[in-house]
């Protein structure tokens, strides 16, 4: 019988993606057991909330997930607004659509460089996070930032789009479109990508909801599920767009699912342009340093490129938020359903597996 | 609120099956309200009856002024896309709840995290102590009367030679004339 050895990957290694680490213990290369283990970056971000007022706590909230801070934002000014029964400017509603999918598809093309790297091929994450520059821009002319926006607010956004932005997202979008077919051809189409992913990873498509499975990885396994199209929110139920499943819930499953909604959001950024119609775009608050919220809580859902990220915020009526709880897809991802699928898989498959689930650490930590 | 029928039918259930209070606040959100004891009986009922098999989230509120914690329960199901929020109170003396990892394996991680932030026990629950926090031998940190403040005062200090820097603020007020507002004085180094 070999011997059952313990390997710790991460919380420095280029194939974790974030600081965390995974525990195994293996025989051979076969992983028998695994763990997560996370504390590496823990910046007590909801302990901090809590002494900040409504608006304040925006400067934290987007750095819960680097590669994809505009959920963040838009969840808790949802949550924000359900509690105060604020109303969102029509044309808000399409501009945070924008935001929202200009985040998803930066996400992507951060996604490309992490799944792709974790098999060999450096070339598509050179390229792609070298296009994604170009929707940073996009952030950069529209909000002043390009990571962190802080841009939408409960009430609507912090300022209209600016002369000549709509052209220039056009164009943008044109750009990245043709570039996917050249993603493909790297990517999708190399043999060594597709043994890679196939088979690898497997989530059970009968244990996926009850494992807390969400987003692609879920929709990887043929279950339709997106809040975008189940509980609508900004301007989603006035645009038409595809929810791409696949059958397998495997890394390969879960990559071609990915690689249709980016399609799928540049579609919608599209509509969204072509349809949005004039008038406000925030409803003003007042004093933010005065603005109390009357006593209440909610639980709001936002598709992020990761999965579902629900806020559970309460209100004391005071000018301070009592609790943000934050639920990113990665706080079940990273650990119960990883440390599942992990076993049996080869060592060389960890950053693989993980990149394809779309674990974001500080998501876990907060 | 013929369009709420899904809502006031699965509120109608569990209160009648369980003789709680609760509320639909609104599209696709269902509140109940229930003692401690009755949780894991509600979310085995929600789970098996109405097909709410995925667990959104656990979350839990310090009500410091009531001497009490609230712990809400948030809950899915696939088949009408509908969330029940089951919400409870327990003491924030000896804080224990029961342990609901058995019907959901994701709960551990809730509950790690509870005992950890908050200090509230779950019976049977298996899993290392530590989650998030390292060698933590202070007040449960997330606890409303934990202070902060003192912690980082305590925790980190001047480095040693710095003793004499100047508030980067004081001297642009002095140079260019202006005054810190009144709200920004109290962090000012110089007392």
């Amino acid at each position: 019988m070999e011997k059952e050895t313990t390997l710790y990957i991460g919380p420095q290694h280029p194939g974790i993606t974030g600081n965390m680490m995974v525990k195994l213990k293996v025989t051979g290369d076969t992983i028998s057991s695994a763990s997560t283990h996370v504390g590496y970056l823990h910046r007590a971000f909801e302990k901090l909330i809590e002494r900040r007022n409504w608006l304040q706590s925006f400067t934290i909230l987007c750095r819960f997930c680097v590669p994809e801070p505009d959920p963040m934002e838009l969840t808790y000014a949802r949550a924000v607004e359900e509690i105060e029964g604020r109303e969102v400017p029509e044309r808000a509603e399409y501009i945070r659509t924008i935001v929202m999918e200009l985040a998803r598809i930066q996400s992507f093309m951060l996604w490309y460089g992490g799944q792709s790297g974790s098999s060999g091929l450096y070339l598509v994450g050179q390229w792609s996070v070298g296009d994604r520059n170009y929707i940073l821009d996009l952030f950069e002319d529209l909000t002043g930032g390009r990571v962190y926006h802080m841009y939408i607010w409960p009430g609507g956004v912090r300022r209209d789009l600016p002369e000549g932005w709509k052209d220039k997202a056009l164009k943008t979008m044109d750009y990245l479109e043709k570039r996917l077919d050249e993603y493909d051809k790297l990517m999708f189409d190399s043999t060594i990508f597709q043994k890679r992913a196939q088979g690898v990873g497997i989530i059970p498509k009968d244990k996926a909801i009850e494992w807390g499975v969400v987003g692609a990885p879920l929709r990887g396994t043929g279950i339709k599920h997106d809040v975008r199209i189940d509980e609508p929110y900004c301007a989603y139920d006035k645009l038409n767009f595809i929810v791409p499943t696949q059958e397998g819930g495997d890394v390969w499953a879960r990559a071609l699912v990915r690689r249709q909604e980016i399609r799928q959001s540049i579609s919608i950024i599209r509509q969204a342009l072509d349809k949005m119609p004039a008038g406000e775009f925030y409803n003003k608050i007042p004093n933010p340093m005065k603005w109390s919220i009357p006593a209440g809580s909610a639980w709001v859902k936002t598709e992020s490129v990761r999965g579902e990220v629900g806020f559970y915020v309460e209100s004391d009526g005071s000018n301070k938020p009592r609790r943000v709880h934050v639920k990113g897809a990665a706080y079940t991802h990273g650990v119960t359903v990883l440390e599942k699928i992990l076993v049996g898989q080869n060592i060389a498959d960890v950053s693989f597996i993980l990149n394809s689930l779309g674990v974001c650490p500080p998501e876990i930590e907060r | 609120m013929d369009n709420l029928q899904i809502e006031n039918n699965i509120l109608e259930t569990i209160k009648t099956a369980f003789k709680v209070e609760g509320k639909v606040v609104r599209e696709k959100r269902v509140e109940i309200t229930a003692h401690k004891q009755l949780i894991s009986s509600i979310l085995l009922f929600a789970k098996n009856q109405h097909n709410y098999i995925h667990l959104n989230h656990i979350t839990c509120v310090d009500w410091i002024e009531d001497g009490e914690f609230e712990i809400n329960y948030i809950i899915w199901s696939p088949t009408t896309k509908n969330t029940l929020i089951i919400k409870t109170r327990i003491s924030r003396e000896n804080a224990q709840m029961e342990n609901i990892d058995n019907i959901w394996d994701q709960a551990n991680t809730y509950e790690r995290e509870m005992r950890e932030m908050y200090g509230i026990e779950f019976p049977g629950l298996i899993g290392e102590h530590e989650f998030i926090l390292e060698d933590w031998d202070e007040m449960p940190p997330m606890r409303r009367d934990f202070d902060t403040l003192e912690y980082a005062t305590k925790t980190f200090y001047q480095r040693p030679g710095r003793e004499d820097a100047k508030d980067v603020r004081e001297e642009l007020t002095k140079q260019s004339g202006e005054e810190i507002p009144e709200f920004a004085k109290k962090y000012s180094r110089e007392k």
